[in-house]
């Protein structure tokens, strides 16, 4: 999993690439906890380039969405493929996190 | 005046044989031994002279008879240096310039003459063999030039066999080149039922630059060839060499004999100053369907025997021969192999072979042969083929390199054996890396889409992370079994562990309507598959867990 962030204004933009799986969660995770224990309050992530999200991805989007609400941030997440956006809707996931299509989206009005 | 011969004056050795000559001719016409050394001493000083010129100058000898006393007269003929007359004056009675010959000066001396009585003619013919007699000085020379030109020939003769030899040995480089890119192991894929092939090549002494190849291009598509290169030695095997090495590695991605022919020859005829040219059938078989798929570059026509006995010749041309003029696109046909069904190519070794009265074998009788004979398998195909070519050609010599190639197809059993993966891992987390990837293999050479695929992965994720994480009371290693199966359109999954008895799919749905807050972490995983698969079951299979899956692919857009 290869994993990039950047400072947008007052936004952190998180990139992820490969799959978000049972092997690769714990370091997403802890990548995402880390930005969030630097600071960063808002945060987008953007999962172009991720080919699946399995339960294992869900649940630290999901930790990390509470967490950043707990702390007065927020989380947005954008790029989904079709198979992604699946899990999403199966899951329930795309009524409960903020869901954007494009970057471009979910960065507008942060 | 009575001539007795000439002596040509060649070198010193000539001189010394003259000086021999003339005494014993002295002697022989009683001249003493003292007068008679004196001569031939005189007439060797003259013949000494002589040599100083660069043109061969000669000794004439004479005598004269004047009653009962004869004299012995020594022409020097020289056109370039005569002897010094005053030189020889002291040795002879007289010594004189004489009326010149026609090719030189003549200096000629006369001994004094001695009472011999007549000479009788025999004594004359002694005088004359005496002086054409060749001295052993001379023949020793003569002995030495003819060796000399003997050596001369014998160097020669050994310069053009080790020429020859050279050509043979490159000719045997050749024929090893050729040889050894032949695959000569039968049967040479002895695991597989659906095919068979055999092949032969026999080279022929000199001409011939005949080759062929089967391989494998995937598990579904047997590729085969017999080409012939024009020329002959190194070259033509090395011409052979890249020929046969471009159509394998063309073959690889390209299933299209037009194709594969187009390319080697843009390949072939750049660079091509030896203006070499190899003729190729090329034949594709799927195995699955038994469709042959072929192209013909100015090759012999090659045969289908098929199971009910009809013989059909494949008489279609797809192109000229390959490397000959670039930038062509070569054409195909495709024909369907049912099981039983043999195909026999050949090269013109075959057809050109000759009997000892020159007849030509024929492309006539080798279809009347395959007609009538019942070829069992393919090596008894080729096995009858070659039989004939020796038969007919008797004590005839091969001048031709001679190859039979024979495919059969068999077919696969007709059953619904649908393509099947199977894959072991044991029970650790990264594993599920190696099973992504199979599974991205699997739906690669399946044509499966993105979606599908994806899918798969999250399922295979979801199980084997539930299997691995909760299935196992104690540490050891155990061993998780998976495979995946197509059968019309569908798409089955089964995954098997050693595990505790555990049914993923007792567990209730989650409450997803449940807002952020309230939902617990985790839990997912058994929802998503229920949903991304069509059907999912479980089974507890004496000590293992079974997981069956299905899903239905969407294939209608093909």
């Amino acid at each position: 999993m290869q994993l990039s962030s950047e400072a947008r204004e007052n936004t952190t933009l998180v990139r992820l690439e490969g799959n978000l799986d049972t092997n690769t969660s714990g370091e997403a995770h802890e990548y995402l906890n880390e930005a969030i224990d630097g600071g960063v309050r808002k945060m987008v992530v953007n999962l172009e380039n991720v080919d699946f999200v399995s339960s294992a991805g869900l649940r630290i989007l999901l930790a990390t969405a509470k967490r950043l609400s707990g702390e007065g941030g927020s989380l947005r997440i954008c790029g989904l493929n079709e198979t992604v956006s699946e899990v999403f809707e199966i899951s329930g996931f795309s009524t409960i996190l903020n869901v954007f299509h494009s970057e471009g989206d979910a960065l507008e009005g942060f | 005046m009575i001539h007795l011969g000439t002596i040509p004056i060649r070198n010193e050795i000539s001189v010394r044989e003259a000086r021999n000559k003339v005494r014993s001719v002295a002697e022989l016409m009683t001249y003493s031994e003292v007068e008679a050394t004196r001569l031939a001493t005189a007439s060797s000083e003259g013949a000494r002279m002589c040599l100083l010129g660069c043109v061969e100058p000669r000794l004439s000898l004479q005598c004269e008879i004047r009653g009962e006393d004869a004299s012995l007269i020594l022409d020097f003929v020289d056109s370039e240096s005569p002897p010094d007359i005053h030189r020889l004056a002291g040795f002879f009675d007289r010594v004189e310039t004489a009326a010149p010959a026609p090719d030189g000066q003549t200096v000629r001396a006369y001994a004094p003459p001695v009472a011999c009585g007549s000479l009788p003619s025999s004594v004359l013919e002694e005088l004359r063999t005496v002086i054409e007699k060749k001295g052993r000085e001379e023949l020793l020379v003569e002995i030495r030039s003819k060796n000399a030109e003997l050596q001369d020939s014998l160097d020669n003769l050994r310069r053009t066999r080790s020429a020859k030899e050279r050509m043979e040995s490159e000719l045997n480089i050749g024929r090893e080149i050729q040889m050894s890119m032949l695959p000569l192991r039968f049967p040479a894929f002895p695991d597989r039922t659906d095919f068979d092939v055999h092949a032969a090549l026999y080279p022929a002494r000199e001409v011939g630059g005949d080759f062929y190849d089967l391989f494998l291009i995937d598990d579904d598509h047997f590729c085969f060839c017999v080409g012939d290169v024009s020329g002959k030695g190194v070259p033509a095997a090395l011409f052979m060499a890249v020929t046969k090495t471009l159509i394998k590695s063309r073959a690889a991605n390209d299933l299209s004999p037009a194709s594969i022919l187009s390319h080697v020859n843009t390949e072939l005829s750049q660079r091509n100053e030896s203006c070499m040219f190899v003729t190729v059938f090329l034949g594709i078989l799927d195995l699955r369907t038994g469709k042959l798929t072929y192209g013909n570059a100015g090759h012999n026509p090659p045969f289908l025997k098929r199971s009910t006995g009809d013989l059909v010749r494949l008489d279609q041309r797809h192109g000229p021969v390959i490397g000959a003029a670039g930038d062509l696109a070569y054409s195909q046909d495709q024909l369907t192999m049912q099981p039983g069904d043999l195909v026999f190519l050949y090269t013109d070794g075959v057809t050109e072979a000759m009997d000892p009265s020159q007849t030509l074998y024929s492309e006539k009788r080798l279809h009347d042969l395959l007609a009538v004979q019942e070829l069992s398998t393919v090596e008894h195909a080729v096995q009858v083929g070659v039989d004939d070519v020796w038969k007919f050609q008797g004590k005839a010599e091969q001048a031709d390199d001679v190859t039979v190639l024979s495919v059969v197809f068999a077919g696969r059993p007709e059953t619904d054996e649908p393509d099947r993966l199977e894959l072991k891992i044991s029970n650790r987390l990264e594993e599920i890396e190696r099973v992504s990837q199979f599974v991205n293999a699997f739906s690669e050479r399946h044509g499966l889409d993105d979606g599908t695929r994806r899918k798969l992965n999250l399922v295979f994720d979801e199980l084997l992370n539930n299997t691995i994480s909760y299935a196992y009371e104690d540490d050891g290693q155990h061993e998780i079994e998976m495979t995946m199966s197509i059968s019309q359109d569908r798409l089955y999954v089964a995954i098997t562990d050693d595990g505790i008895p555990f049914n993923p799919f007792d567990n209730r749905a989650p409450d997803t309507r449940l807002s952020i807050e309230d939902r617990p972490i985790g839990g997912l995983g058994i929802h998503l598959v229920r949903n991304v698969m069509d059907r999912v079951s479980y089974e507890r299979r004496g000590s293992f867990n079974v997981v069956h899956l299905e899903k239905q692919l969407n294939t209608s857009k093909e």
